[in-house]
């Protein structure tokens, strides 16, 4: 899998993040290949091809979208990288499970 | 006016100036919205506050648990302790807004003039002589025509076509924009301070 083009973004969730909207929202950015990285109170953080954030920007539940990066110095960068790094671990493997499948 | 004047002149025609100027109109509105997209997400990331533990201490210590039978055996109980939970938002925690820059702008016009000039001509001339002669007189006569056509053909066609092309690179965010963190820990002696930008 090619994850050249991807990008992180942090969502803000309009009108606050529920349980529920916080499911629908993923499974929108799981369906246009993008992965979950982390979720926060304010919205999930994402990574997601570039070409499909206008996508998922336009998505009624998301209030604001926008480029987030790893800051190395920033407080807990190492434990933060090894969150996305394990949850975007278990996406990836599913997703090439899923693939296996298929074919 | 030659042919070549009429080139020229197309050449100049093409507005240059005007399409640099809109293509650094463009970028310059383009900038300012990357730049207000990435504040507006530096102001997100300072807001969405979460509590980090950073330790969970559990002390495992013998326990006695009694079975359903009544028999009371040697357990294991673990107790977890809590520890003060560390209020953080995502700007401390490490995450950052990404900036954009255009980095390189090109402007590149390609225009095709052709003209083509064709001039044909015909000329044709012709004699005719007659004589007759009989027993009283004679005579003779002698005709000529002289034909000459001419035309001229022009075409003259320009095309043109431009591209406008940039290209937009992360860049770090500018040092006014981010705020420097200065953390002090009273839990050493002496305090430490570090700071982080």
């Amino acid at each position: 899998m090619n994850l050249e083009s991807y990008r992180m973004y942090l969502i803000a969730v309009q009108g606050g993040l529920t349980d529920e909207k916080s499911r629908d929202l993923q499974r929108f950015v799981r369906y246009h290949e993008g992965f979950i990285l982390m979720v926060t109170r304010t919205g999930p953080v994402v990574a997601l091809d570039e070409a499909k954030s206008t996508l998922v920007s336009n998505h009624p539940l998301v209030e604001f979208m926008g480029p987030v990066e790893l800051n190395p110095r920033g407080f807990l960068a190492r434990e933060l990288e090894s969150i996305f790094a394990a949850n975007l671990g278990k996406q990836v493997e599913l997703v090439e499970g899923e693939s296996a499948l298929r074919s | 006016m030659g042919l070549g004047a009429t080139v020229g002149a197309d050449l100049l025609s093409v507005p240059f100036p005007k399409m640099v100027f809109d293509l650094a109109q463009a970028i310059a509105k383009g900038q300012t919205a990357l730049d207000r997209s990435s504040l507006a997400t530096l102001r997100v990331l300072a807001k969405t506050e979460f509590d980090y533990v950073p330790e969970i201490v559990e002390v495992i210590q013998a326990g006695d648990t009694t079975t359903a039978g009544g028999v009371t055996v040697t357990g294991v109980d673990v107790v977890p302790q809590p520890t003060r939970s560390i209020p953080l938002t995502l700007l401390q925690a490490g995450l950052t807004p990404s900036f954009y820059q255009f980095t390189e702008s090109v402007i590149e016009v390609k225009m095709a003039i052709s003209s083509k000039v064709s001039t044909q001509s015909e000329f044709e001339f012709g004699v005719e002589a007659t004589a007759s002669a009989g027993f009283l007189f004679a005579s003779g006569s002698v005709s000529s025509h002289v034909d000459f056509r001419t035309s001229n053909t022009y075409s003259y066609s320009a095309e043109g076509s431009s591209l406008l092309r940039t290209t937009l690179k992360p860049v770090p965010p500018p040092a006014r924009m981010m705020p420097r963190f200065i953390t002090i820990n009273t839990l050493v002696q002496p305090p430490q301070v570090t700071t982080s930008e």
